[in-house]
């Protein structure tokens, strides 16, 4: 494995072009907000901000730690944003993706989002310190399979050049070879003992960009298809039904991995799904503004060896 | 005789069947005094696209041993291509259920016509038999027996922490 360490260097001068760009489209007005990163109380840690002054524009900033996808603030938090106008972004080539499935499942316009793409080299992994210098060892483990350092079909990118990259194995690629070795009844095991640590906090569900139904299917009563107490019965069932779900749009901003207080590996589920969507229907998730996913629309030619 | 073989395993198959093709065809099979296990039980939908996967789930957790999706062929749906997307659906959910470490033996899924009545008997008893030698499905009634904490409740950590009280 490499050990040579990701160079961060570019993120001061991407903080100076993001707080410039805001800065011109508030005070020209062609943005109403600025959805983007500002640092936290902690030190070295970032937290989402919405600037609406000009003012404003010189608390925002990008570092290691600026991990949240910003898109859910467009979907389910919408509302606490000013409507009358565009709205400038913040966005990483992983947060891309989930903005263009947004785009293709009608919950966004284009020609109302103002992008401010990210050259990101990897940010933090969710499990050391804020302070923690980027490494190896604590980059997040999407960044290590990340595609999409350049955001690519942004209003604005900071005109900065990527470094060399060091090259990274994959760990959920690894890990998902593993399982996928063994038995089913060794993989129930394993999902048994994750999914037993479920506390149904539903904190997965909010952060994902793409859980934006008005009244979730698990939140329902009559029927009831999944037990809503935090028992094994029916975290399994939840888990099932969130990684069905979101199968064909995740495009792994792993929020919900990176979320989740009890540490379930919820983005091996969803880039399992990924891969056989992938393999099944050669679709990828968040490369272009689609209006069908992969299981809303079909061909007649379409894989039924397993059916009789 | 002993007990054992008095009541020995009788596998329970739930069936999803779409109105048009496959609950005729098992009418057919009815109707046409075919046998087939009594074992099934057939829920009938308006289409096989408006099974949801959930379903299957809640299936399992009810106590099925083995879950049967049937429909019509492609091309002859009622509503044009319910079956179409139920296809796409159902190929993406048993790779996700055999991640989980469900064995998929478990799960059939069929093309039954109106006219298929021989097919649904045949469907029908080869999903029973396979379902018979394979025993119970345990996992998921397991899983609804289970309390959340009631596995770890004695780790030997827990217990010094309780003692050291």
């Amino acid at each position: 494995m490499s050990t040579r360490v990701p160079d961060t260097s570019i993120y001061f001068a991407v903080t100076e072009g993001i707080r410039a760009e805001a800065n011109r489209l508030l005070s020209a007005g062609e943005v109403t907000a600025i959805v983007g990163y500002t640092t936290g109380r902690r030190t070295g840690s970032s937290q989402p901000i919405i600037v609406t002054d000009a003012d404003d524009t010189a608390r925002l900033c990008f570092s290691v730690t600026s991990v949240n996808n910003l898109a859910v603030y467009l979907t389910k938090a919408k509302k606490e944003i000013p409507k009358n106008g565009k709205i400038g972004i913040v966005v990483k080539g992983c947060d891309l993706k989930a903005l263009v499935g947004l785009m293709g499942e009608s919950q966004l316009k284009r020609e109302e989002l103002y992008l401010i793409g990210v050259p990101c080299v990897g940010v933090l992994a969710s499990t050391v310190q804020p302070s923690t210098e980027l490494t190896a060892e604590t980059i997040a483990p999407k960044c290590r399979e990340c595609d999409a350092h350049l955001p690519s079909g942004c209003d604005f990118l900071p005109d900065v050049a990527l470094p060399p990259l060091p090259q990274l194995d994959g760990k959920y690629t690894a890990e998902i070879a593993r399982l996928e070795a063994l038995t089913p009844a060794e993989r129930w095991v394993y999902w048994k003992e994750q999914f037993a640590k479920c506390i149904k906090c539903y904190a997965c569900r909010q952060v994902c960009p793409f859980c934006f139904c008005e009244q979730c299917l698990c939140d329902r009563n009559k029927p009831q298809m999944v037990d809503t107490t935090p028992r094994p019965s029916g975290n399994t069932a939840w888990h099932i039904v969130r990684a069905m779900h979101l199968a064909g749009r995740c495009a792994g901003c792993a929020e919900c991995e990176r979320v989740c207080p009890m540490d379930i590996p919820l983005n091996l589920l969803n880039r399992k799904m990924a891969k056989e969507l992938k393999e099944l229907f050669d679709y990828e998730a968040g490369l272009e503004v689609n209006d069908k996913g992969p299981l809303t629309m079909f061909t007649e030619k379409d894989d039924q060896s397993f059916i009789k | 005789m002993n007990h054992t073989t008095q009541h020995s395993f009788e596998p329970k198959i739930i069936a999803f069947v779409c109105t048009w093709c496959t609950y005729a065809g098992a009418d057919l099979a009815g109707t046409s005094r075919m046998q087939y296990p009594a074992n099934v039980r057939v829920l009938k939908f308006p289409c096989t696209g408006r099974i949801d996967p959930v379903f299957i789930l809640k299936a399992f957790q009810q106590g099925a041993d083995g879950v049967l999706v049937s429909g019509c062929h492609p091309g002859d749906c009622h509503y044009i291509a319910g079956n179409f997307h139920a296809r796409r659906r159902f190929a993406a959910f048993r790779k996700l259920l055999e991640f989980i470490g469900v064995d998929l033996n478990r799960l059939q899924f069929s093309w039954v016509s109106a006219a298929e009545g021989g097919k649904w008997v045949e469907v029908v008893t080869d999903l029973t038999e396979k379902v018979r030698a394979m025993g119970p499905m345990v996992e998921f009634k397991e899983l609804a027996l289970e309390e959340q904490w009631s596995g770890v409740i004695d780790t030997p950590e827990l217990k010094e922490a309780y003692n050291a009280i």
